[in-house]
């Protein structure tokens, strides 16, 4: 009975009648993992883009960091993927014979425009803080600025200028990279007519701004958290304007969310009974209860508490950090409930299976922890070369 | 009075176009030397893994294969609602034990309470995707208690697991009962 008792977990849940090739859900964890790492990367490009582009003048202090932070996690973007597929010394294909009618290969080339947008961005403006680091080191860290500075060290006026004027360009076509390099990850879920859940124009939007939404709760959460373990002094106005910004976005994220579902609803597609089943069922807790019960409703009103009401600096610095890890959580939740929920209908329409992820297994939740972690070790590792902050002094000089 | 500085001030923005260009050139250099020679042959794919698909051995058979020498069991097998059930479902694929003609290995026959675990594979209740009118399917042990037999038993002690109505069939005629009519 080993077997039977086994797998009986899932079996046992099954309900009505479910194809057989529609009881295991392909896309695991990992596929929950990389529309989250992607959104946190386009999200945090935009905090920085909303500093370097549309002139926030209080989101300076986190506007180079939030590259960097961007970085970190879009080195890791294709890690849940590679894991997920296996071979990854395959990866390369796709540029070496590229199909152009292939939605899926889409991601591999808008990932690296993007990634090359993205280095060449930091390289320009880090530049004056390498140049200035540079001089300073000795051994192998000159070395590794001098490739950094690209082996210039002119930061004249006139230089600075040039990299300015390349910075704004590099910015520019920097937003609707992000955009899409989040739009797309949408899209492909979107994209999918077989999945009444999926099969909405709206995903690709949904997506986008939930990304915004998690790339800001990150930056405020890391922000706040390596300020308070330096000791250094949080900037209590760009806590505001951030707060400000992930309140807006976040209005649209959720009001998109419920308004996806309510077209569905209204419209009554001979769909809707297969999705209402869904909503009301394997999705109950996970959506109703977590994604829009508690880690929707409730952060909606504290950020709307916070961004409209003056607190004192000590209780706005105590909630910043709690309402982003709701959010961080609410767009978890939301990745979990459209990936995986979508998967947990039949074909038939007529059935749900259920999912649970193990510990330790190739797609498990171990593995998930470890893709989540390595990033924040990638960050930390960046830090050793590039300065998250600008000191008092000011390094850059621009 | 400016700073001197080594580099001219658009060195770097410079030397960044060469590195770009560079790596672009040996990007096509890389796809020159990886790309595999048959590439787009026929379409998006590499024309020779046709033939690498052809090449794969064929591991599975049909029960015609096997019932070329096991041919008591044929007679059985053929006759009873087992009949559509392949011999390697059970047994395993047709290449662990014949290659070219000769016996190069012995398949696994299932024993004692594996056969139970066999049976449930397809005819467990708790697998509800499947209409009851294609598969008999039942819960255990209640089943048993139903069959008013002892839970400990095994299904092969009533069910010959080629026909498995078989002996149920012979028991209902011994005994000058109708075999009453029940869903598969």
């Amino acid at each position: 009975m080993s077997a039977v008792a086994a797998s009986g977990e899932s079996l046992a849940a099954i309900s009505n009648f479910v194809f057989p090739n529609d009881l295991h859900v392909h896309w695991s964890l990992m596929i929950v993992l990389y529309p989250y790492i992607t959104g946190l990367v386009a999200g945090a490009f935009i905090v920085s883009s909303l500093y370097h582009v549309f002139h926030i003048k209080s989101l300076k202090p986190v506007a180079q960091f939030s590259l960097l932070f961007a970085l970190a996690f879009l080195i890791c973007a294709t890690w849940p993927l590679m894991n997920h597929l296996g071979h990854p010394e395959r990866a390369m294909s796709m540029m070496l014979t590229p199909n152009p009618t292939s939605a899926m290969a889409g991601f591999g080339y808008i990932y690296s425009a993007y990634f090359i947008v993205l280095l060449l961005e930091i390289i320009f403006i880090f530049r004056p803080t390498v140049v200035a680091l540079g001089a300073k080191a000795t051994g192998f860290m000159k070395t590794v600025y001098t490739i950094l500075a690209i082996g210039s060290d002119n930061v004249s006026a006139k230089a600075l200028k040039l990299d300015h004027k390349i910075i704004s360009f590099l910015a520019a076509i920097g937003i609707p990279m992000a955009c899409v390099l989040h739009g797309y990850v949408g899209f492909i879920f979107g994209g999918i007519k077989a999945n009444p859940l999926w099969a909405t124009p709206l995903m690709p939007l949904i997506f986008l701004l939930s990304a915004c939404v998690s790339g800001i709760a990150g930056i405020i959460l890391t922000y706040i958290i390596l300020m308070k373990v330096s000791g250094k002094k949080v900037d209590i106005e760009c806590v505001q304007t951030l707060i400000k910004f992930l309140w807006g976005f976040f209005i649209l994220d959720f009001v998109f969310e419920m308004l996806e579902l309510f077209s569905h609803f209204y419209m009554a597609t001979h769909h809707w009974h297969t999705l209402e089943a869904l909503y009301s069922g394997p999705l109950f807790t996970t959506f109703w209860v977590y994604q829009v019960g508690i880690f929707s409703v409730i952060p909606f009103f504290l950020l709307m508490a916070m961004s409209l009401i003056k607190f004192k600096d000590g209780i706005l610095l105590f909630f910043a950090p709690i309402v982003s890890i709701m959010i961080l959580l609410q767009v978890i939740l939301m990745r979990w409930n459209v990936v995986v929920g979508g998967q947990l209908m039949s074909k038939s329409e007529r059935g749900a299976t259920t999912f649970h992820p193990m510990w330790f297994e190739k797609e498990g939740i171990a593995v998930a922890i470890f893709i989540m972690i390595a990033p924040v070790v990638i960050l930390w590792l960046i830090g050793k070369v590039l300065p998250f902050w600008q000191t008092e002094e000011g390094t850059e000089t621009a | 009075m400016e700073k001197k500085y080594k580099s001219s001030y658009f060195a770097h923005v410079l030397k960044l176009a060469v590195i770009l260009v560079v790596a672009g050139g040996l990007g096509i250099f890389a796809r020159g030397i990886f790309l595999p020679e048959t590439m787009g042959q026929y379409g998006h794919y590499r024309g020779s893994d046709i033939q690498d698909q052809r090449d794969v051995a064929i591991r599975n058979q049909t029960n015609d294969a096997c019932f070329e020498c096991h041919r008591p069991i044929r007679l059985i097998h053929k006759a009873g609602v087992h009949k559509t059930v392949s011999c390697e479902v059970c047994h395993g694929p047709y290449a662990d034990h014949v290659k070219d003609g000769k016996v190069i290995g012995k398949l696994p026959v299932k024993r004692g309470m594996e056969i139970k675990e066999l049976c449930l594979r397809c005819h467990n209740k708790v697998i509800k995707a499947r209409p009851e009118t294609v598969i008999k399917v039942v819960a255990m042990p209640q089943h048993l208690e139903e069959k008013k037999v002892q839970i400990t038993h095994n299904c092969n002690q009533c069910h010959m697991v080629h026909d498995p109505l078989l002996w149920v069939r012979a028991a209902y005629e011994m005994a000058g009962v109708p075999m009453k009519e029940e869903k598969k």
